[in-house]
């Protein structure tokens, strides 16, 4: 079942990446998703669900900015912990990546 | 579909939540729809590439049933965290209800049961100094002491046991839609466990 393998990987990499994408820049939830679909081809509703719960778990917080242009926009951004666990998350995803490659390189 | 309808099926999947909670929930989706459309996307686009309405409503049902037993450890917020992990509907919930409802049906008739040696125990700290009992009215009141602070004792215990069973139904909820099954998946393909 291909599509559903597709599917379990971009799940679980979804936190990753947010958390990588805010690492970089504090961001609002429209760029977030926009630019996480246009990557990783995920659903962008999901990245709602998934703010809050980062937000419950003290990992963002949020903080609204004036806008020019229209109401002020609510941008989120990394807490302590949240870059804590960004770092022990990067860390594991690249020895599990580095596993797995290793793996599909020797059975080619 | 329309920004309207996507909407009115967020909503009716989120009624019961706080009415802080909805508006918060409802004013980020109309955010997202304000910046698609201003982006140059049509509202059914964006309604598309958002998702189906009422999953992403039971996920957050889900999400804010677990953040109130989190801020607050009383039975309403037990009730509320369990309650968010059967509003998943996932399928193995059907497997682990029975052995959920015997066990939360045993810590039920040992509370009743702690409640009525208390009680027990207070009658006979209260009356067994009056009827006559054997061994005199100073240990009637002793007996009865003891039974009530068994009691306390007991409760206590259960009150821990309680908690431990509903934080691991939390990790367990959680567990349940980070990993098993992905908001993102589209409806029809409801393989991927």
């Amino acid at each position: 079942m291909p599509e559903a393998i597709d599917i379990q990987l971009k799940k679980g990499a979804l936190e990753l990446c947010v958390l990588a994408l805010l690492s970089q820049h504090e961001s609002y939830a429209y760029e977030i998703a926009s630019r996480l679909a246009d990557s990783i081809g995920m659903g962008e509703g999901t990245i709602y669900p998934l703010m809050r719960r980062l937000q419950n778990e003290r990992l963002v917080e949020t903080h609204l900015v004036e806008s020019s242009t229209g109401p002020s926009r609510k941008y989120y951004r990394l807490t302590e912990a949240g870059k804590a666990s960004f770092a022990s998350q990067k860390a594991a995803w690249a020895s599990f990546s580095g596993a797995v490659q290793g793996i599909l390189g020797a059975v080619k | 579909m329309t920004r309207q309808a996507f909407m009115t099926r967020l909503r009716a999947g989120l009624a019961g939540l706080p009415s802080q909670t909805v508006a918060d929930i409802v004013a980020d989706y109309e955010t997202h729809f304000a910046d698609g459309v201003a982006a140059g996307r049509s509202e059914e686009d964006v309604a598309a590439a958002l998702g189906d309405p009422g999953r992403l409503a039971r996920e957050l049902r889900a999400e804010a049933g677990l953040k109130a037993w989190e801020e607050n450890r009383n039975p309403s917020g037990a009730a509320a965290a369990v309650f968010a992990v059967l509003g998943l509907g996932a399928i193995d919930i059907l497997i682990l209800l029975p052995i959920l409802m015997g066990v939360g049906g045993a810590m039920f008739g040992v509370a009743v049961a702690v409640i009525a040696v208390f009680f027990a125990g207070g009658v006979v700290f209260a009356a067994g100094p009056f009827t006559g009992l054997p061994g005199g009215p100073v240990v009637a009141i002793l007996a009865g002491i003891g039974l009530m602070s068994g009691a306390a004792a007991l409760g206590a215990v259960l009150t821990i046991c309680t908690i431990g069973l509903v934080n691991a139904l939390v990790w367990y909820g959680r567990l349940h839609y980070r990993l098993l099954r992905p908001a993102l998946e589209p409806q029809t393909v409801g393989v991927a466990r």
